[in-house]
């Protein structure tokens, strides 16, 4: 099977401090990819280049073998409509829109997006949100606002948001990191239920034991670079480097 | 009570040109002082700094002054540029709507300043976030402002925008000083004509009435917004 996403060997920089020294990684469609790492490590940072909300100084993002970003030391790129839509993001801090409903939430985006291109597609996109509100379980909460509901119910309104553009991949960062634990639960369930329905993602997570579970491929990232990567035994249960294992070790204490 | 009915008819057609100045400040200040914001804000260092010396200016000298200045200034300018074309002082001699235009000038320029550092603090304290979350959704940066950040700003400025117009409706009895024959300058007629007092403190009651309506227009909107928090 062919590659849905492929990174080639994306470098970013902030200043003089080089946070992605060139990594380079491959996802299929339907696979669920897990970055782990410690704070400071990159993750966050890549996945931040591949949303586009931090150019990336030099490397190529190719998605369904086309090229939507490729620089060179030194130069910026034009960032295109299309490569933003490829690539959908949930935020740790939720980031709804506070003076809008929850199905205007989901509905801004996409209409916008009609109107620019001079289509009438409304009642299209409300029967789409209220049936990606019913997969992550908030069809009554339709008209509620953001500061009514629970932060885990707001990121699954933030997942439901981010799929309403149907990206080809969905990223989350750090997804539960802002959440009490109680509430972890319930949000993971969702990004499983959409691992089921053979959604591409990429998951930037503390939570390990989730990885194991849900991802097809675990990529471990220490200063800048992929420091191991394989299926979620091999790094887990067998990590070849001293540095994965002294993460896995720290992390489970 | 014939005197008392006279007083008020007369204070009366003074606060309609108060109220003039007032709404039309308004409806000048409140968007020049966004466009204000915006070149305050802006990455190009020529424009900003350009812009942040006019509002330290504005703010930096009293706005009496600067009513002068812009009744004034046109006039002497061109007594030097070109000094054959004036006769004498009619230039002086203007008509009460050039003073009218003048003040209003004045006070949309002086406003626009105050209200451009308040947009800046509005629109600085939005979250990065949101303008994220619109970047990931495929917004513009036209569309991610008036659609999602712009009702934030305008919910965190409300208080101190509230004051800032409370002060304007005051502010504009300075026209006085140019002879705009705005609610103070009526009740000084009285004073100087008729050696009456008690007509200033009507005046006073005219801005404190209009004062209450504003509190109460503000509170309701403020109530209007309450419906999200940011």
């Amino acid at each position: 099977m062919e590659n849905m996403l492929e990174v080639k060997n994306l470098r970013k920089r902030f200043g003089q401090n080089e946070v992605l020294k060139g990594v380079s990684l491959t996802l299929k469609k339907g696979e669920v990819l897990s970055i782990i790492g410690s704070s400071g490590g990159g993750k966050t940072t890549l996945l931040r280049c591949l949303n586009f909300l931090e150019t990336a100084n030099s490397g190529e993002i190719v998605v369904n073998g086309k090229t939507v970003y490729r620089a060179e030391d030194g130069e910026k790129p034009e960032l295109t409509p299309e490569a933003q839509a490829s690539f959908g993001l949930v935020f740790q801090q939720f980031n709804l829109f506070p003076q809008y409903s929850v199905i205007d939430n989901l509905c801004l985006a996409p209409k916008l997006k009609a109107k620019r291109e001079k289509q009438d597609r409304n009642e299209e996109i409300e029967a789409k949100a209220r049936e990606l509100l019913e997969t992550v379980g908030l069809s009554e909460k339709a008209n509620a606002y953001p500061c009514e509901l629970s932060g885990g119910q707001q990121q699954r309104v933030a997942i439901a948001r981010a799929l309403m553009l149907s990206p080809e991949i969905l990223c989350f960062d750090e997804p539960t990191s802002a959440l009490d634990p109680e509430l972890t639960g319930e949000v993971l369930r969702v990004i499983r239920s959409l691992k089921d329905s053979e959604r591409t993602m990429i998951i930037v997570t503390h939570e390990m034991e989730f990885a194991k579970g849900v991802s097809d491929k675990v990529i471990f990232i220490s200063d800048g670079v992929i420091e191991e990567e394989g299926t979620p035994e091999e790094v887990f249960v067998n990590p070849k480097s001293e540095k994965t294992k002294a993460f896995l070790s720290g992390g489970s204490k | 009570m014939e005197m008392f009915l006279d007083v008020l008819s007369q204070l009366a057609g003074g606060f309609v040109t108060s109220f003039l100045l007032f709404i039309l400040t308004l409806i000048l200040a409140l968007p020049l002082g966004l466009l204000v914001s915006f070149c305050t804000m802006s990455k190009f260092a020529p424009l900003s700094m350009l812009s942040k010396l006019i509002v330290w200016i504005l703010r930096g000298t009293p706005l009496m002054l600067q009513i002068f200045a812009i009744f004034y200034l046109p006039g002497i300018l061109r007594l030097f540029i070109w000094p054959q074309m004036n006769t004498g002082w009619e230039w002086f001699d203007t008509t009460f709507s050039t003073r009218f235009i003048a003040a209003l000038v004045a006070f949309a320029i002086n406003y626009a300043a105050y209200f451009s550092e308040i947009f800046r603090g509005g629109i600085q304290s939005i979250s990065q976030g949101q303008y994220e979350a619109c970047q990931v959704l495929g917004m513009s940066k036209r569309e991610a402002f008036f659609k999602v950040i712009l009702l934030q700003v305008i919910k965190r400025i409300i208080p101190p925008m509230s004051n800032e117009i409370i002060t304007l409706i005051k502010d504009t009895s300075l026209a006085n000083t140019i002879a705009v024959y705005e609610l103070i300058f009526e009740a000084k007629e009285f004073m100087v004509i008729d050696a009456l007092i008690w007509p200033l403190f009507m005046a006073g009651a005219f801005y404190l009435l209009f004062v209450g309506l504003l509190t109460i227009i503000f509170g309701l909107i403020e109530k209007k917004l309450s419906y999200f928090r940011s």
